[in-house]
């Protein structure tokens, strides 16, 4: 926040509180709004990727709001995700409600499970928290594979708003990106208010927060509702983009590659869900044409190019964390300050 | 249930919970001295019990010899793993916040399955016929006798252990940095010796549990969860206790197979029979001791003061 360029001088709080608060974010924002309105047009077949990072970065905001500003680890995210998806498929499919009831109801609901999965940590704290959701991760597991239908089984309707259908993949695009840039929005201001302020207290030092008059239960139930409501919403989009879900959608992996997104995004920055969720279902999505390319030409390597993606994931994220701990946020900060100031090193 | 199937899931349960108690001990163990929680610790379990099958199969020698061969060979390799990550990974990172290092570790976790997983596939790998396989029969009780000897090696691992920690000179300059790092670094332990020791002692108490483990049940990827069910083990007994380790690692053999095993069988919700109940009873058994005790059953309280 505090890397400004000389010159620039705030007069009043509402500068100071401003979203995008310099010219270039501001084009910049409206260039990168054009940009994904025309996106359609602008990738083609390609726009299935868009939809896929924008379903991940609307999850991912929701566990960095956790993590990264209220500081409570989550192994369990995509849990919420699940409950999210199933909520929707029961409500459309089962009760034969439309979308636009089974979507805020599937927020509504993972909002409240989430508050219910956060009351324990005001008691459990730190790394016993991370196995407590961790616990909490497997028996969703469980409780979907043993009564809504397992891997792989459950068929959801496409969205639907009044009589017209979401089938294609520019049809869907133009559904998920008005819930994206909201959700992105209103976590950016959310996190800037007073609710961000206690969220980052209660990480920095939760004792210390309580003790300057930030109500513990209040802040940490809602910081996990908020989180899992916003994989819940995600989780709804999900199952009616893909319209086939099943629990290994929802695994402790997904979790993982959750926690992978908001590490390589930046884990307390606002961009870093979204650069992070771009960044590794694009690398997914090279790595999909490059291995096999790669097993042509070398066929030896043809059984370990399969767990490749593992061995690359983790290699990238431990380089971040050695080299860079703010993440594809920090380097793109970083970035913007030595072409600022380029060809002076200062 | 029968009283003999009670006492069988108990036997059982015990020599299970013994291998738990191996692997939670390496989970306390690097906990205590670097408070470090490795979530790769089921990707080391997974690294011993490849590590060990593939140098038994390739090895030029008579089964018998090879294998012990290449338990030895595994165990070197595991420590050295071990010093590679301190070395590699976790002393850039010294000082970090502690969600940076567990996420680093869950990443180390990627890679090493990835890597096992890729160089040696997915399937379930079994060891060659090393050990007896026969069923020891005591009365109605069926004990299969590599039960018995996986719990036989894993309970003097944990006597070798708990004296090693007792008695020997590293041991003790591992608990007093596990105690307070900055006083035990003054008083002339050095700590860098101490992370390494610790990260090679974890890798190879996991990657003795992984050779168990392999030998009952044959080794795949999925192995890596059994590290899971180590760190709800470790958690139940709090974290920074070893004796906790052990009796958590007991408790939840005998617990996932008694409890678990009985509503598997037996028991129905809503009409809907509970199948593999069993995999998820030790995280239903740690919320609900977590609780009550959030610091675990021996886990020391944090005090926090401003």
């Amino acid at each position: 926040m505090s890397v400004r360029p000389a010159g620039d001088f705030k007069t009043a709080y509402v500068q100071d509180m401003a979203l995008l608060d310099t010219r270039f974010f501001r084009l910049g924002f409206a260039a990168l709004l054009a940009a994904l309105l025309l996106a359609p047009v602008l990738l083609g077949r390609w726009l299935f990727l868009l939809n896929t990072i924008g379903i991940f970065a609307l999850g991912a905001i929701g566990l960095t709001l956790l993590t990264g500003f209220a500081g409570q680890i989550s192994l369990g995210h995509a849990a919420f995700m699940a409950i999210g998806a199933y909520t929707s498929w029961y409500v459309t499919a089962r009760l034969g409600l439309p979308f636009v009831i089974a979507f805020p109801l599937s927020g509504f609901v993972t909002f409240s499970i989430g508050a219910a999965v956060g009351l324990p940590s005001l008691r459990i704290k730190g790394l016993y928290l991370a196995i407590a959701t961790l616990a909490f991760q497997f028996i969703t597991e469980y409780v979907i594979i043993h009564t809504a239908g397992g891997m792989g089984g459950t068929v959801v309707p496409s969205a639907t708003i009044g009589r017209y259908q979401f089938r294609t993949e520019t049809q869907f695009y133009y559904l998920l990106l008005p819930i994206w840039v909201f959700g992105g929005v209103y976590a950016a201001n959310l996190m800037r208010g007073r609710v961000g302020l206690a969220l980052m207290a209660v990480r920095d030092k939760d004792y210390a927060a309580q003790v300057l008059g930030v109500n513990l239960l209040q802040y940490k139930t809602l910081a996990f509702a908020l989180g899992a409501s916003y994989a819940g919403l995600a989780g709804s989009l999900f199952a009616h983009y893909n319209r086939v879900i099943g629990a290994e959608h929802f695994g402790i992996i997904q979790s993982i590659d959750y926690i992978a997104i908001i590490v390589i995004g930046g884990l307390t920055s606002i961009w870093g869900p979204h650069l992070g969720a771009a960044f590794v279902i694009l690398l997914n999505q090279v790595l999909r044409f490059v291995l096999p390319a790669i097993v042509t030409v070398f066929p030896a390597f043809g059984k370990a190019a399969t767990t490749s993606r593992e061995v690359i994931f983790g290699a990238i994220l431990i380089g971040l964390l050695i080299w860079e701990p703010g993440g594809l946020a920090m380097l793109l900060r970083k970035l913007k300050r030595y072409l600022d100031l380029w060809p002076y090193p200062h | 249930m029968t009283l003999s199937s009670l006492v069988e899931g108990l036997v059982i349960g015990l020599a299970v919970g013994s291998i738990y108690a191996l692997i939670a001990l390496g989970f306390v163990l690097l906990y205590k001295s670097t408070k470090i929680l490795n979530l790769a610790h089921g990707e080391m379990v997974l690294f011993g019990g490849y590590m060990a099958i593939a140098l038994t199969r390739s090895l030029p020698l008579p089964v018998g010899v090879s294998f012990v061969v290449a338990i030895l060979l595994t165990l070197g390799a595991a420590a050295a793993l071990g010093f590679v990550i301190e070395r590699g990974i976790m002393r850039p990172l010294f000082g970090q916040p502690l969600l940076s290092i567990i996420i680093v570790t869950l990443a180390m976790g990627y890679i090493i399955r990835g890597l096992m997983v890729g160089l040696w596939g997915g399937d379930t790998r079994q060891f060659p016929q090393v050990v007896p396989t026969g069923v020891v029969r005591l009365g109605d009780i069926a004990i299969p006798e590599v039960g018995i000897w996986s719990a036989l090696v894993a309970i003097i691992l944990l006597v070798a252990f708990s004296l090693f920690f007792r008695y020997s000179l590293w041991g003790i300059a591992m608990r007093a940095a596990a105690n307070e790092q900055m006083t035990a670094s003054t008083l002339g332990v050095s700590l860098k010796r101490v992370f390494a020791y610790a990260w090679s002692s974890a890798a190879i108490a996991a990657s003795v549990g992984g050779i168990l483990i392999g030998l009952w049940l044959g080794v795949n990827f999925a192995l890596a969860y059994v590290g899971l069910k180590a760190l709800a083990a470790a958690i139940l007994g709090g974290l920074d206790s070893i004796p906790g380790a052990i009796l958590g690692g007991l408790i939840l053999g005998v617990v996932e197979n008694v409890i678990g095993g009985y509503i598997d069988a037996n028991v129905a919700l809503f009409g809907v029979p509970l199948q593999g109940f069993k995999d998820i009873t030790p995280f239903v058994v740690i919320l609900l001791v977590l609780m009550f005790k959030p610091y675990g059953l021996f886990g020391t309280e944090q005090i926090e003061r401003l």
